[in-house]
């Protein structure tokens, strides 16, 4: 028996010695909750809300957005003043001289011209690269250096070496300054063509992937791999003390989904800008303990609060129980699509690839009803695609009401009719109308969206239907190789102008999972993309997506996405101040601040 | 007992590589895309190739190679007698990147989320074992009494309860009505208590039933009646005597509890959102983070066989007629 307590004895012991070692920092000036840890710190390489959030407290672009004001305009930041040519091609910047990176250096236009030729580079894997292909020259860079890598790769072993790999990389660096349209006359000047005049450039130019990392810390953790000749990026960069960063911030400590606190970066050009003087960032997967986490005031925001309780929650709150739930209209809307390709996966022919029978699974959807009784959030219910009065200047369509009569006579001039009286609709050959598959993942509320819908299809229509539940990772392999017939779907977007969520019903782009591929859309999109008036590109731009939305139907608009954040009101103690009600909900951490 | 440590030993790896095969099977047969965020933009087809190849995703038997000779040091120990090409890698087991957390090693995953179960787990298991062994004495001193019902009850309760029941109503009882402690904070020694107690209750629940079986049986015994007849203390029976035999099928449940108690506390760890390995297990199959999946494997397999070897070793030194 001594032999046993000695052992446990010898545990506890270190158990309390490990636990009195371990201890958390004190509380910052403002502590948010993120629901997971970030994806990555590197700017070029991300693409999640949150990363974004936490990088602009960190990087600085060219512009920043007033994310104060209704309408999201760019206003200086590196850059102090700029000039659009007269064919609003070029683009000049001037950056602030005084503008440094977080160990002294200066940040100069070549850092800008090294950022972008970083995010071209295919081995990078920027999510975002297509956005870089608006410079002149750099789609045919990414393409030449993608097959200048195809080339290496399939030498013999014996042209392979260090130095050869070495030398590619002088000669893309070489064609990068000869091909691609970015100049740097100057240490303080930049200037940028681009293929086509864009007129949300500008707005670009204040998002994450075009802020600049520094070269000197990049080249140290990169290595050209011999066998391959692409650069490798290691890892430990983006993390202190590595990280050398040009924001109002830097990262004092991270520790892996525990938490992240960010101290004033004492090279910042502009002090008074930042309000907080240490910013800490909790993770808290589960959102019933992060709501406790709030309320128990271990935090002064929430950011993005998703539990199925929300109607709950906005009930306590309208009847005055509580004000810390915040809800915002989002830039976003969630939809179900549409499989348009002419036949299924499994070779039958595809109902869904004529356009009046997904005209008529539309209007035979109650949004509303939907919206309140399922959803039951501050979600607006959607007959458009881009949330209404997110983008200054654009119009969205009506869209498709909720109509049963025209639902039934849509599917009828199909040639769905219910010809034995047994209630299904069968074709001009006696085939009844197939059960419609619905694909959804596990998570949220889209399995009870799908059952509400499949009744409504039911009572109106006729057509059974069935809910197939698939992980994350199943349903993104099932959209990419249109094994579904439809399936829940969302989309956010990225940049002030309505190409942000058009694009994606274009028939070439990566993002369309429909296969829907229609001649007049990708006319009008192509008519708009070459149109130079900006207001005639946005009419038209508004006549594309009446034809998606009303005649097309490659997707149907369940609802426009609401955020929900927790956070006490800013005329309160405890509350916060600054945040942005604009759609798109760029929160810069550096405006928030903790009324005490 | 040195023969079967060394026995034990050169099983190992061979135990670590069969679980390596079959993990890496496994995994490489989940569906989608890896290199992919789900919810990120889809990138041109040159920029997907050009990730594939990184990582050897476009080549199975390569990957499975290439990992196993970062994983096992191999690499490590060819770079360092080698010496010449640069420095060596700065990881002497390279388990490689995250795909899901871009920035983090799984070396770097693991060896921030590993320290934390164990410590949360062998806090559960001494805290299950406090409970346990009080609650079993306590019946199997009054069978059959209320005594008894009363711990046999909770005993059931506890294995009953899902974790997050119990880990929800302890949070909603101590830090948010009473103010003790924080929510979702991980550090202070406060922080592991309620965690731990929502994780030991039911090992506690069958450590009860174990220890009250066990000295029911014993405590009927000659020599017991014999301790009792030459004037012990009833204390002194009871913990030297009785208790000594009556705990080792207790012993004998404690390795593999330690085990599950270290890896299997998912659910508590997202209720008091503790940054243990358990998430991992959940989360990197989700998210098909095969680096993820195949280091925690190794590391899981290789602690589950030295934790048998140990609890082996132990109860030879603590039982000696087991040979």
């Amino acid at each position: 028996m001594g032999r046993i307590l000695a052992v446990f004895s010898l545990i506890v012991a270190a158990l309390v010695g490990v636990a009195f070692t371990d201890r958390p920092s004190p509380r910052a000036d403002l502590t948010w909750i993120e629901p997971a840890d970030f994806n990555t710190l590197d700017p070029q390489r991300m693409s999640h809300l949150p990363d974004f959030r936490i990088a602009y407290a960190l990087f600085e672009g060219l512009l920043r957005w007033d994310t104060l004001s209704n309408d999201l305009h760019v206003v200086p930041a590196v850059a102090r003043s700029w000039e659009i040519s007269s064919d609003r091609l070029t683009y000049t910047f001037h950056l602030d001289p005084t503008a440094k990176w977080s160990n002294g250096d200066p940040v100069a236009s070549a850092d800008f011209a090294y950022t972008w030729q970083r995010a071209l580079m295919p081995e990078t894997g920027a999510d975002y690269i297509k956005l870089f292909h608006l410079i002149r020259g750099a789609r045919e860079f990414t393409e030449w250096r993608a097959a200048q890598l195809k080339a290496y790769a399939q030498r013999p072993e014996s042209e392979k070496s260090p130095a050869a790999a070495q030398s590619l990389r002088d000669q893309t660096d070489r064609h990068f300054r000869e091909t691609v349209a970015v100049a740097t006359p100057d240490d303080h000047t930049l200037s940028a063509t681009l293929v086509r005049p864009v007129p949300y450039f500008l707005d670009l130019c204040a998002f994450g992937p075009f802020m600049p990392v520094h070269p000197p810390t990049i080249e140290r953790f990169t290595d050209i791999d011999p066998h391959t000749a692409a650069l490798r990026q290691r890892q430990g960069w983006t993390k202190p003390p590595f990280l050398v960063c040009n924001g109002p911030y830097i990262v004092e400590r991270w520790r892996f989904k525990r938490e992240m606190r960010l101290a004033r970066n004492p090279y910042y050009r502009d002090p008074s800008l930042a309000r907080a003087d240490t910013l800490a960032v909790k993770f808290i997967e589960n959102q019933n303990t992060a709501l406790l986490a709030f309320q128990s005031g271990a935090a002064d925001w929430h950011s993005d609060l998703e539990v199925d309780y929300i109607g709950d929650l906005l009930a306590e709150s309208r009847a005055g129980r509580r004000d810390d739930v915040r809800a915002f209209d989002a830039f976003g809307t969630y939809f179900w699509s549409f499989n348009c390709t002419p036949r299924l996966a499994d070779g039958r022919e595809n109902p869904f690839h004529d356009p009046r029978v997904r005209r008529a699974f539309a209007l035979a959807v109650d949004k509303k009803a939907i919206v309140e009784q399922v959803r039951r959030g501050a979600e607006r219910p959607a007959t458009a695609f881009i949330p209404p009065g997110s983008i200054p200047g654009y119009h969205a369509p009506a869209g498709l009401p909720f109509d049963i009569a025209r639902a039934r006579a849509e599917l009828e001039a199909a040639g769905w009719i219910d010809r034995d009286s047994d209630g299904v609709p069968e074709n001009s050959a006696g085939v009844p109308f197939p059960t419609v598959e619905m694909l959804v993942t596990p998570v949220g509320s889209h399995k009870d969206v799908a059952q509400v819908l499949g009744r409504m299809w039911e009572s109106t229509l006729g057509i059974r239907s069935k809910v197939v539940i698939r992980e994350t990772k199943v349903y993104r392999a099932s959209l990419k190789q249109r094994d579904f017939m439809v399936a829940r779907g969302a989309w956010f977007g990225d940049y002030l102008d309505p190409t942000t969520f058009l694009d994606i019903h274009r028939s070439a782009d990566g993002n369309n999972d429909r296969g829907f591929s229609d001649a007049e859309y990708d006319r009008l999109m192509t008519v708009a993309g070459n149109e130079p008036d900006p207001a005639r590109r946005l009419l038209i731009l508004e006549e594309a997506e009446r034809y998606a939305m009303e005649d097309a139907l490659p997707v149907l608009p369940i609802w426009h996405y609401a955020q929900y954040y927790l956070a006490r009101p800013a005329d309160r103690i405890g509350g916060l101040r600054n945040l942005s009600a604009h759609p798109r909900l760029i929160q810069y951490p550096f405006l928030l601040e903790v009324a005490r | 007992m040195i023969p079967l440590i060394l026995r034990r030993l050169i099983q190992l790896p061979l135990i670590v590589l069969a679980v390596y095969t079959v993990t890496f099977v496994l995994a490489w047969a989940l569906p989608g895309e890896a290199v992919l965020n789900d919810e990120g933009r889809q990138p041109p087809a040159e920029v997907l190739s050009a990730l594939r190849a990184r990582y050897h995703l476009d080549d199975p038997s390569r990957f499975y190679v290439e990992y196993l000779y970062r994983a096992s040091g191999l690499m490590w120990t060819v770079e360092s007698v080698k010496g010449a090409s640069g420095s060596p890698p700065d990881h002497v087991f390279d388990l490689g990147p995250s795909f899901r957390y871009e920035d983090w090693s799984v070396n770097e995953l693991i060896a921030s989320s590993l320290p934390v179960s164990i410590v949360l787990g062998l806090s559960a298991i001494i805290i299950a074992l406090a409970l346990g062994l009080g609650a079993g004495i306590i019946g199997a001193l009054r069978p059959n009494s209320l005594w008894d019902f009363a711990t046999l009850s909770v005993a059931l309760v506890g294995i009953s309860l899902p974790g997050f029941v119990i880990g929800t109503a302890l949070l909603l009882m101590f830090p948010v009505w009473l103010g003790i402690g924080s929510v979702g904070s991980w550090g202070r020694p406060a922080d592991i208590l309620l965690p731990a107690i929502t994780l030991s209750l039911p090992f506690a629940a069958y450590i009860a039933r174990l220890t009250r079986m066990g000295m029911l049986d014993v405590l009927n015994a000659d020599y017991i009646r014999t301790a009792r007849a030459k004037g012990l203390a009833p204390p002194a029976v009871i913990l030297k005597h009785a208790l000594k035999n009556a705990f080792l099928p207790v012993l004998s449940y404690l390795g593999p509890a330690c085990a599950m108690a270290m890896t299997g506390s998912f659910v508590v760890e997202r209720v008091f959102n503790v940054p243990g390995i358990g998430q991992h297990f959940v989360a990197a199959v989700k998210n098909k983070d095969l680096f993820v999946i195949m280091g925690v494997t190794l590391i899981y397999s290789t602690m589950l066989t030295l934790f048998n070897l140990a609890t082996d070793v132990l109860y030879r030194w603590v039982d000696p007629r087991i040979s």
